[in-house]
């Protein structure tokens, strides 16, 4: 491989005629291969599928193979940045224990049996085909964007089925409460860059929350950029890495995030701080009296935040105070997991109303509808939407099932057995890469390309601000020959059922996904707007592929803020279930930085990398705070029972200061019986043990609510963990870490 | 012009107050360097391989409890306790101020990763091992080290050589800050750092950005400092102090 570089190199070298001065330095005897000799690479631009947040990537291609993936300057939502997770795409796509071929097996049990890919067609199609009721067809996906959502919309429709968007720890709270406060069905784009003052609730923003990579990049600037360095103060019931990145955390009481939110109101409405007129309709007229209930020096408001009422009425006047303008507040994660998660993050994104910071500079930015038009359908956009935990819960018993790119049972946490929803369907086929828990259950296993060898397109959610769509192509021939598209084969799976020309593709002979993609792309082209304008199609469609999409900077959202409604002022209903009393504890789940909901943990650079706050790797462990542990003589490295009502794990305890003593945590993703070598058998599932409780308006898993009991083994191993295999070496009076004041 | 050397003194600036600790430096450069994947029994044995890694330091008790993070590389010293400790000359300083670990020549005494005070040196105790698809993905610019072998942070030399055969062989112009984003020449880690808390560059060039932040951190009263200056190894990575708004009550504590 190298020595196609060579020579390339050799010329530049030695067709001087000067002897290289380094030559004649005793210091340079030898040159390293590093030194010399460079393949002949290629980059191309394409997009990220590891996270939702779906950024735009450079990958470097030489001789075929992919080398390395980078962040694509141009793209809108990244902007060259990229995180832990992208970068191990390409372990994904040469990962040893890939699917390489269609795989089929009578029943439920028993061995598969490789077979080709038009018996592996037929076979769906005479299933689909011999179905007496149409609607007894589900298809499940991740939530779906872009052009394959229009695709799989359709391909549903014309088989008269079903579709659900499973997401681990669904965001349903999330979603309908930016709806419900802005109006919007998109996720809006938070400027946290420009905002000077950041009060988030729950938000790993920095890690997993929504876009990470693009609040990031913000985050730097936000800190260190051309103006006035901004203040950060995380309110979390866990000691997260963004909550370590803050100016302060507020261990707030787990559930009383909206609680904490409400009396922030109060205070704010009470002493007149922000707009007037928001302030009358959020409280229906009634003044700061209607949210009474919330006033700061309510005992029942202590009880259930765990917040004296002196720091309420300061974090009220520092979120409203001039100097720190423009200030945004922001709340998910554990902040929307409770039973009352819909009237938390309705109250903590009403705090933005009030500080009047729609479509303004460090405030919430609306988002566009998609760019093409076809894609802003409702049907097309709902395919976006993740079910939530009730809807699983209810779900109608499938006759033939389809999953694709998602792991429902590792991910559906216990008091929902999709396991057996599998079982009793009568054929499952199961598109995926890998042989994970839910694979192994299927009737029929269709290797899937990865997204480095397909095509594709997206529609970020949340934009940025302005019409995008970005566009995934190949940067490689497929690594197996046995893999296919799962686009392309809707497209074929579909064909007799009328789904062409449904797509306006029936034109074309043996239409693909990239065919699709590029009747969407001629519609952008044709409006003759943009980052690429071009004279022929061919121009254009070049264009998308070299930049990695297309986006409309002037195309923003019409949109203005919405009607503001008064809140609801009632006492929120907040629900644990599990253990009281003595040594009993808030359970607090979290997705892990580096294998995300468990999606990634086949991946062994993100096993290996370290959890930012306890350096633990490969496994899954419980963080207990260092006193309790200190009281019950638990040590790092103590394999601790975890008993909630749901069910039993045992895990390594972590013991560190930052964890509020009244909660544990530990952080999902692992515990998988398949899934690869670097999976299996590592650490333990912990959304086993979740309580199966729902919110009372949307019906979204409050994951945040499980209370759960611990007890010492007696057993006990060396935990695998980043600290010490570097010892920490500082000097007398002399820190590693330095402290400087603000400016 | 191609044969007229240009002088650099590759550098880094490393701002903690951007830093949130998210490991995506730490993964780009096992992508970019070929480092054995670090399995769990690595690091249990405390032998895993992060030629950068992220550092973090605990401060106070529940609930006035901080976390800190830094992003610890070699420090590439000027005077470095590494160097003169080789009995090979496998460990050298270039003349572009860097220090460079010749492989073939390291004959595995780890006196180098001994003498050094940042524990940034790492030797490989095994073979490296990859199942065969896996190895498709290694970076042909890069050596694979064997085992006995003592590694660490080259500042990708494989880009910068790379960067000095195109933008002066080639074009016959000096490397600019801007050249070397355009033709993807930072290193791996830098590239990836989402909060750009790392900054890489010429201290020799005026104009670069790493000048630039030189001269108005490492002043009297400025951000700048050195990783354990008083050892006085002259480090070419300064960092610039993590803000803290609660920092006064500290500093009094500690005059």
């Amino acid at each position: 491989m190298r020595w196609s570089g060579v020579s390339a190199v050799g010329a530049v070298v030695f067709n001087g005629c000067l002897i290289p001065e380094e030559e004649l330095q005793i210091e340079s005897p030898v040159d390293l291969p590093e030194d010399l000799v460079t393949g002949i690479d290629n980059w191309y631009a394409t997009l990220c599928r590891q996270d939702p947040e779906g950024c735009g990537i450079i990958v470097r291609v030489v001789e075929g193979r992919a080398k390395k993936v980078e962040g694509n300057p141009d793209y809108p939502i990244n902007q060259g940045k990229h995180n832990a997770r992208s970068e191990a795409g390409l372990q994904a796509l040469y990962h040893p224990d890939r699917i390489e071929t269609p795989l089929f097996r009578e029943g439920s049990s028993g061995e598969f049996q490789a077979i080709s890919w038009e018996d592996a067609r037929s076979k769906i199609a005479d299933r689909l085909g011999s179905l007496q009721d149409k609607s007894k067809f589900l298809l499940v996906t991740q939530p779906l964007r872009g052009h394959l959502a229009l695709l799989a919309n359709e391909f549903v429709r014309a088989h008269g089925g079903k579709h659900m968007a499973f997401e681990v720890l669904e965001q349903v709270n999330l979603r309908r409460a930016i709806k419900d406060v802005f109006g919007q069905d998109r996720m809006p784009d938070f400027d946290i860059e420009n905002c000077k003052y950041l009060l988030s609730f729950g938000a790993d923003f920095l890690s997993t929350w929504v876009s990470p990579v693009k609040y990031a990049r913000g985050y730097g600037e936000f800190r260190q950029g051309s103006g006035k360095r901004g203040i950060h103060v995380q309110v979390d019931s866990r000691f997260s890495m963004t909550a370590a990145s803050a100016d302060e955390w507020i261990p707030v009481k787990p559930g009383g995030e909206g609680i904490l939110a409400m009396s922030m109101i109060y205070v704010m409405i009470m002493d007149g701080l922000g707009d007037r007129g928001v302030a009358s309709l959020l409280t229906g007229g009634n003044g700061h009296q209607a949210l009474d209930a919330f006033r700061p020096n309510s005992p029942d408001v202590e009880e259930a935040t765990g917040i004296p009422s002196y720091r309420i009425i300061e974090l009220a006047h520092a979120f409203a105070n001039h100097s720190n303008q423009p200030s945004l507040a922001i709340g998910g994660g554990s902040a929307g997991a409770h039973t009352s998660g819909l009237f938390n993050l309705r109250a903590i994104y009403s705090l933005n109303l009030l500080v009047n910071n729609v479509n303004k500079d460090g405030g919430v930015f609306f988002n566009p509808p998609p760019p093409v038009e076809d894609l802003s359908k409702q049907g097309v956009m709902d395919m976006g939407m993740p079910a939530s935990f009730q809807d699983w819960k209810d779900l109608d018993q499938p006759e033939v099932l389809m999953v694709r790119g998602v792991n429902p049972v590792h991910g559906l946490p216990a008091g929902n057995n999709f396991a057996s929803v599998m079982d009793k369907a009568g054929f499952v086929v199961a598109f995926s890469s890998f042989m994970d828990e839910t694979t192994e259950k299927a009737n029929l296993v269709l290797p899937e390309h990865t997204y480095l060898e397909d095509w594709g397109d997206d529609v970020p959610d949340p934009g940025p601000r302005y019409e995008t769509l970005g566009l995934q192509q190949p940067v490689v021939r497929p690594f197996h020959s046995g893999t296919r598209g799962f686009g392309d084969e809707l497209l074929l799976l579909g064909k007799d059922q009328g789904l062409l020309g449904r797509l306006g593709l029936d034109g074309i002979d043996n239409p693909t996904y990239q065919d699709l993609l590029k009747k969407g792309a001629e519609k952008l082209w044709q409006e003759d707007r943009g980052s690429i304008k071009a004279a022929t199609f061919d121009g254009f469609w070049n264009g998308m592929l070299q930049r990695g999409g297309w986006w409309d900077t002037e195309a923003k959202s019409q949109a203005a803020a919405p009607n503001t409604q008064a809140l609801d002022t009632n006492w929120p209903n907040v629900t644990m279930q599990g253990p009281t009393g003595e040594n009993t504890y808030n359970l607090i789940p979290f997705l892990s930085n580096s294998v995300g909901d468990g999606n990634l943990a086949h991946l062994p650079w993100l096993q290996a990398a370290p959890d930012p706050v306890t350096t633990v790797v490969w496994h899954t462990w419980i963080e207990i705070n260092s006193k309790t542990a200190e009281e019950k003589g638990i040590h790092e490295g103590d394999m601790i029972e975890i008993t909630s009502p749901n069910g039993i794990v045992e895990a390594p305890a972590y013991v560190h200061p930052a964890v509020p003593p009244w909660t544990v945590s530990m952080p999902i993703g692992q515990g998988h019986t398949a899934f690869g070598r670097y999976a299996e058998g590592v650490g333990v599932n912990t959304l086993s043990i979740l309580a199966p409780l729902t919110d009372g308006d949307t019906r979204s898993l409050a994951w945040a609510s499980t209370r759960v009991s611990i007890r010492k083994t007696g057993k006990r191993i060396d935990m695998p963990r980043f600290e010490g295999n570097v010892p920490a070496f500082e000097l007398e009076g002399e820190r590693i870490i330095k402290l400087a004041l603000p400016d | 012009m191609a044969n007229e050397r240009i002088n650099h003194k590759w550098g880094m600036v490393v701002d903690i107050d951007r830093c949130i600790g998210c490991q995506a430096c730490v993964v780009a450069c096992q992508a970019e360097n070929n480092i054995p994947l670090n399995t769990e029994d690595r690091f249990r044995q405390r032998r895993a391989i992060e030629w950068i890694h992220i550092e973090r330091y605990w401060e106070g008790e529940f609930p006035n409890v901080k976390a800190r993070f830094i992003p610890v590389l070699c420090q590439h010293c000027d005077s470095a306790p590494c160097e003169p400790v080789c009995p090979v000359y496998a460990t050298y300083h270039n003349n572009q101020g860097m220090n460079v670990q010749v492989y073939n020549r390291c004959v595995g005494t780890r006196y180098c990763a001994n003498n050094c005070p940042y524990q940034v040196r790492f030797f490989n105790f095994w073979e490296p091992v990859w199942p065969e698809s896996l190895k498709n993905q290694l970076n042909p610019d890069v050596t694979v080290r064997s085992r006995g072998i003592m590694e660490k942070c080259s500042f990708n030399v494989q880009r910068l050589s790379k960067a000095q055969r195109v933008i002066e062989g080639q074009m016959g112009e000096r490397i600019t800050d801007e050249k070397m984003r355009e033709g993807n020449f930072l290193p791996a880690c830098v590239q990836a750092c989402p909060t750009t808390t790392l900054v890489f560059g010429d201290f020799n060039d005026p104009d670069s950005q790493v000048s630039r932040m030189k001269k108005e951190h490492l002043v009297e009263g400025g951000r700048g400092y050195k990783l354990l200056e008083d050892l006085g190894t002259e480090p070419n990575v300064i960092y610039l102090k993590k803000v803290d708004i609660h920092a006064k009550v500290e500093v009094e504590a500690h005059a």
